[in-house]
């Protein structure tokens, strides 16, 4: 066979999951910690002044990457739940389980900084401007899909097909839900990164560089938190399993 | 379509024998009102401001509170296995369910709405076009209620669960409709807004019943 389609279905059944990616938790974490390290040091300390914003600015090097990651992890969970929806794939339903929090968590982060960012800028914590707005209601479609989960602790194959079905419906209201809110447009400055390389307010690649790092080194911390939660949850479900009583033997070095 | 005619029919005759699901929504919509005056004081100017978004947002709210039943008693003493049982058409019955919803609690809120807005001063001229967004909207607050409500069927207090699905599709709805009040009452254009809620209809009218009909399968399993 085929090694992609190989690894493909491996990865698609729980205890074979489970074996392959608790060797990538090490070096996950050790990648997340060592760019945010990095990341911050450089864009804190050593990135040049906003001419602008001054200092101030600095907090974007927190504020933009988890703004990224708070749209990029309900990407992963619309996906995932389209994936528990259609074919049932348990490996999908702990991916999409496991990423709601971290998710929630990114965009809570992108509204506190934002808030503390929007102080000395605009002179106020909030405003209902529409991308803060649009963050908000972000949150609580999170908060939508974990209630959802969370109503139904006695059938948790059940709770995870209603809880995907709820993913896939904020999915489609996403969009919808954004350009709405952009009806009012107020004073949030426009996306500081482009891809065309239109770039207003990053005009340095020194300032540039570091929230690249900050990007990269969210993106590990999720899948390292993603798959450790994930471990988790398919313990917990497949817990009369054969493999689970195996692998959690083969931890605590003890014979099942 | 025999089917479709018979389950509306029980609908709307059972809502209207038990008829507080008729009149709660209004009770409660008379009720905050006279708290906005009591609160902000009773000036017009002040009132005339916020009656577009006020009136709205109360037709909103008192819907919100009926959603939840739209399949719970259905689902509790079997009739909604049954349905599905007898090969009717799931997402068909759920249209169903909606227009009856519609009936028994959309059209009483559209007409009760001048009404709240000739207490909040509400200008003259934009009476037409807030029934005409009602009209519009309403239809799709049962379409959406639907869904909600055939997602926590199973759960005994799943109200407040129910408000937090359904908010973020509730709120472009909101954006429309009120702006559409709202442009109205400041002699702008509310044709934009009219538009956009009368795609969001076609939408929530081609989407809602297969996403309400695909819980109500999970829950039935």
């Amino acid at each position: 066979m085929n090694r992609i389609v190989k690894f493909y279905h491996e990865m698609g059944s729980p205890p074979s999951f489970y074996r392959i990616t608790q060797h990538w938790l090490m070096p996950m974490l050790l990648l997340a910690l060592g760019l945010t390290a990095y990341g911050l040091i450089e864009g804190l300390f050593f990135a040049p002044k906003d001419y602008q914003q001054g200092d101030s600015y600095r907090i974007i090097f927190v504020h933009v990457p988890a703004a990224w990651m708070s749209m990029f992890i309900y990407a992963i969970i619309g996906i995932c739940g389209i994936i528990t929806f259609v074919w049932r794939m348990k490996v999908a339903e702990a991916v999409m389980m496991a990423s709601v929090p971290i998710g929630a968590l990114f965009t809570a982060v992108t509204l506190l900084t934002g808030m503390l960012w929007g102080k000395p800028m605009w002179g106020t914590y909030w405003d209902w401007d529409a991308r803060m707005t649009s963050q908000l209601i972000l949150l609580f479609l999170y908060i939508g899909v974990a209630g959802m989960y969370a109503a139904y602790e006695e059938d948790p194959r059940k709770a995870a097909r209603l809880a995907a079905l709820v993913a896939i419906i904020g999915l489609v209201n996403l969009p919808i839900i954004r350009y709405s809110v952009y009806w009012w447009t107020s004073i949030h400055q426009t996306s500081s990164i482009t891809l065309t390389g239109g770039s207003e307010g990053i005009h340095s690649w020194d300032m540039l560089r570091p929230l690249l790092v900050m990007a990269l080194a969210t993106k590990f911390y999720y899948i390292y938190s993603m798959l450790t939660r994930a471990h988790t949850y398919l313990l917990k479900t497949e817990a009369k399993k054969q493999w689970v009583a195996q692998a959690v033997s083969k931890k605590s070095g003890a014979k099942p | 379509m025999m089917p479709f005619w018979a389950l509306f029919k029980r609908d709307v005759l059972v809502a209207w024998r038990r008829k507080a699901n008729v009149y709660q929504p209004l009770v409660f919509q008379l009720l905050i009102v006279t708290m906005f005056p009591l609160g902000l004081g009773a000036g017009a100017a002040t009132l005339t401001k916020i009656a577009p978004a006020v009136v709205w947002i109360l037709a909103l709210l008192s819907t919100l509170i009926t959603l939840e039943n739209i399949f719970k008693d259905d689902y509790e003493d079997g009739s909604l296995a049954v349905y599905a049982l007898s090969g009717m058409n799931l997402p068909l019955a759920v249209i169903s369910k909606a227009a009856a919803h519609w009936c028994t609690t959309g059209i009483p809120v559209i007409l009760f709405a001048p009404v709240i807005g000739m207490l909040l001063h509400l200008p003259t001229h934009a009476y037409a076009v807030l029934l005409l967004s009602l009209t519009i909207a309403t239809p799709i607050f049962s379409l959406l209620g639907t869904v909600g409500s055939a997602l926590i069927m199973n759960i005994k207090s799943g109200g407040m669960l129910l408000s937090v699905l359904i908010m973020p599709l509730l709120a472009p709805v909101l954006i429309f409709g009120a702006g559409a009040v709202l442009e109205t009452a400041l002699s702008n254009s509310a044709s934009t807004h009219l538009m956009l809620l009368s795609g969001s209809l076609v939408l929530c009218l081609t989407l809602a019943p297969l996403a309400a009909a695909a819980a109500i399968k999970i829950n039935l399993e």
